[in-house]
C-alpha cells in the first residue's frame, strides 16, 4: 500500500497512530522481507540458516503436529524449534519497532500476545476434523471434516481478532502499537515474491501471461470502477467532492493506501481519509469471510479467475492477498472432490497477489493524476504545481522488496537450474515465516475492526455508498474483468 | 475549534449540495470511456497475441 506523506499516515485507522518521524511500515515490511529471504537463501550455500522454524501440519494427534520445518533439524525439540520462531520475530519486529519510533516495550508484548493467539488459531486451524481435505480423511482414520483446508487457521484468527477489537476494547488499546495488519503483510507479500518465483519458474508462458494479463485486468478496473463510483456518491448521495474523490478511491482501487493518497492529493482534510479507511477495513473483514466461498463454489475450475477476483473485489493489501490463500486452498479442495483434478498450488494466491501489486503501483499515478485534476482544474490554486516526485512519493516500496525477491529467484533458476531444488528448499523454509505473518494479519484486521465505534460516529450514509457500490458494482464487474482476462489460463495439473 | 460530527456534516451536505462541474463529468466520462475502450482492446490482445 502506498505511503503517503500526509496528514493521515497511519494504515491501521480505527487504532489511531500517532505520526512518527521514524521509519515507515513500507520501508521496514521491506528490510523484513528481504532478511527472511536473503537467510532463506543460506541452503544455496550449505548453510540452513531458518530450518529450525516450525511448521504446523494437518494433525490428529496433537503432539505429532508441530515439527522444524527442515528435516536436518528434525532432532530439535519442538518447544525449542517454537521458541526460536518466536524470538526471531520478535528481536527483528523490535529492531523495526525502535526504527519506527514505536514504544519498543509495548510493541514486545503486543507482538507475543499476537504470536500467541495468531499461532493458536493456526494450530486449531490444521485438527484434521477441521482442515482435511475429503481426500485426505482416510490417512487421518476420519469418517468427516469440515473440508476447510489448513488455512481456516486465518479465518479462526480473523474471527478471534474481530472479538478481541469488538468486545475487549481495552485489550486492544493495550496491545495497539504491534496491531499493525499493514506492516505484516507487507513482510509477508515481500516473502512472497521468492515463493511466486519458484512457482513460476518453468511455467514461464503461464506466468508471463499472468502478469501480462494481470496488469490489463488493473488498468480497465482502475478506469471503470473509479468514475462509476465517484458518480454514484457525488450525484445519488450528494457527498462533497472532498468526500466523494477519497471513498471512489477507496472502494474502487486498494482501500486505505488509496484513499489517503487521494485525500492527501485533493488536500481534503485529515480525518476523511481516515474514516473511509475505517469503513474500507470493516467492508474487507466481510469481503474475506464471504468471497473465498464463493470463489470455491463457482470458480473451482477457473483458479486463476478465482485469485484475480480475489484481487480486484477486495480492498487492503492484507485481506486481497488472505482472501487469495483462502481461496487458494478451498478451490483446490473443491477441484479435487468434484472433478478429481489436482492443480498445482499457489497459482490462486499468486495471482491475487500479483493484482493486488499492480494495484498498488498505480496508487501514485492515480493520485497525481486527481492530484493535477483537482489543482489546476477544479480548485485552480494558483502558483502551485504538483511535482513527479510526489508519484515516488506515493509509491508502495514493500513492492521493490516483492519485485526483487520474484526477479531474484527466477533469474537464479533460469541461470543456475541444478539450483531449483535447494531454492524451492530455502522458499519452503521462508514461507513459514510468511505464514506466521500472514496469521499475524488475520487477527490484526480482526483486532481494528470496532463496528460499534465506526457506526457511533455517524458512518452509515457513508456505508451505503459502499454497500451499494461495493456489493452491486465493484464485485461483478470485477469478477466480469477477471473471466475476461483469466478464463482458460489454468494452473498445471500435479497429481494427486 | 473541534471538527463537527461526521453526522452533523453529512446532513449539512444534502442541503448544500455541491452540483457536479463539468470538469468533474468529463473525469467521469472520459475516465469510465477509456476504461472500456482499452478493456476491449486488452482483451483482444490477450486472447490472440499473448
Amino acid at each position: 500500500m502506498a505511503n503517503v506523506a500526509g496528514p493521515a499516515k497511519s494504515e491501521t485507522p480505527t487504532v489511531v497512530q500517532a505520526t512518527q518521524p521514524g521509519m515507515s511500515e513500507d520501508w521496514l515490511a521491506l528490510c523484513i522481507g528481504l532478511l527472511v529471504f536473503v537467510l532463506s537463501l543460506g541452503l544455496l550455500f550449505g548453510a540452513d540458516l531458518l530450518g529450525w522454524a516450525v511448521t504446523t501440519s494437518v494433525w490428529i494427534d496433537a503432539a505429532k503436529a508441530l515439527a522444524p520445518v527442515s528435516k536436518s533439524y528434525a532432532k530439535l525439540p519442538v518447544p525449542v524449534s517454537v521458541l526460536a520462531t518466536y524470538g526471531l520475530l520478535l528481536i527483528v519486529l523490535l529492531i523495526g519497532a525502535r526504527a519506527m519510533r514505536a514504544n519498543v516495550k509495548r510493541f514486545a508484548i503486543g507482538v507475543t500476545a499476537i504470536f500467541t493467539l495468531g499461532y493458536a488459531c493456526w494450530f486449531l486451524g490444521n485438527w484434521a476434523y477441521v482442515a482435511a481435505t475429503p481426500n485426505q480423511r482416510k490417512a487421518f482414520g476420519i469418517d468427516w471434516s469440515l473440508n476447510l483446508t489448513n488455512e481456516s487457521g486465518f479465518i479462526i484468527a480473523l474471527l478471534v481478532g474481530l472479538i478481541v477489537g469488538n468486545f475487549l476494547p481495552g485489550v486492544v488499546q493495550r496491545f495497539k502499537d504491534a496491531i499493525r495488519p499493514e506492516l505484516y503483510i507487507k513482510s509477508a507479500i515481500v516473502i512472497l515474491g521468492g515463493f511466486v518465483g519458484i512457482t513460476a519458474l518453468g511455467q514461464g508462458r503461464l506466468a508471463s501471461a499472468m502478469l501480462f494479463q494481470g496488469l490489463c485486468a488493473i488498468v480497465c478496473a482502475y478506469l471503470i470502477f473509479w468514475p462509476i463510483v465517484y458518480y454514484v456518491a457525488r450525484r445519488y448521495f450528494g457527498f462533497s467532492r472532498e468526500w466523494a474523490a477519497p471513498l471512489a478511491s477507496g472502494i474502487s482501487i486498494c482501500g486505505v493506501s488509496a484513499a489517503i493518497a487521494t485525500g492527501s492529493a485533493i488536500k481534503a482534510r485529515a480525518s476523511v481519509p481516515v474514516m473511509v479507511s475505517s469503513l474500507v477495513v470493516i467492508f474487507s473483514v466481510v469481503e474475506l469471510l464471504i468471497l473465498p466461498f464463493a470463489a470455491q463454489h463457482y470458480l473451482y475450475n477457473q483458479p486463476m479467475v478465482a485469485g484475480s477476483w480475489m484481487g480486484l473485489a477486495v480492498k487492503t493489501d492484507g485481506a486481497a492477498v488472505a482472501s487469495g490463500a483462502i481461496a487458494d486452498a478451498l478451490v483446490q479442495a473443491k477441484a479435487v472432490a468434484a472433478a478429481g483434478v489436482h492443480f498445482q498450488p499457489g497459482w490462486t494466491l499468486n495471482v491475487a497477489t500479483t493484482v493486488k501489486v499492480f494495484i498498488d503501483i498505480f496508487i501514485g499515478v492515480w493520485a497525481f493524476i486527481l492530484a493535477w485534476v483537482w489543482s489546476a482544474k477544479i480548485e485552480r490554486r494558483e502558483g502551485e504545481k504538483v511535482r513527479a516526485i510526489q508519484i515516488w512519493q506515493r509509491f508502495p516500496k514493500f513492492i521493490l522488496g516483492y519485485v526483487a525477491t520474484f526477479l531474484i529467484v527466477m533469474a537464479l533458476g533460469a541461470l543456475v537450474p541444478s539450483l531449483v531444488p535447494k531454492i524451492k528448499a530455502s522458499m519452503g523454509e521462508a514461507n513459514v515465516f510468511r505464514g506466521i505473518f500472514f496469521v499475524m494479519t488475520f487477527f490484526a484486521i480482526g483486532a481494528v475492526s470496532n463496528f460499534r465505534r465506526l457506526w457511533q460516529e455517524g458512518i452509515a450514509k457513508l456505508a451505503a455508498v459502499y454497500l451499494l457500490c461495493l456489493f452491486g458494482y465493484i464485485i461483478w464487474v470485477g469478477l466480469l474483468i477477471s473471466w475476461l482476462f483469466f478464463h482458460g489460463m489454468l494452473p498445471p495439473a500435479v497429481k494427486g | 475549534m473541534p471538527e463537527p460530527q461526521l453526522s452533523d456534516e453529512l446532513r449539512r451536505m444534502k442541503a448544500e449540495y455541491e452540483p457536479l462541474l463539468p470538469i468533474e463529468k468529463k473525469l467521469i466520462w472520459y475516465t469510465f470511456g477509456t476504461g472500456i475502450v482499452l478493456l476491449v482492446a486488452l482483451v483482444v490482445i490477450g486472447k490472440f497475441f499473448v
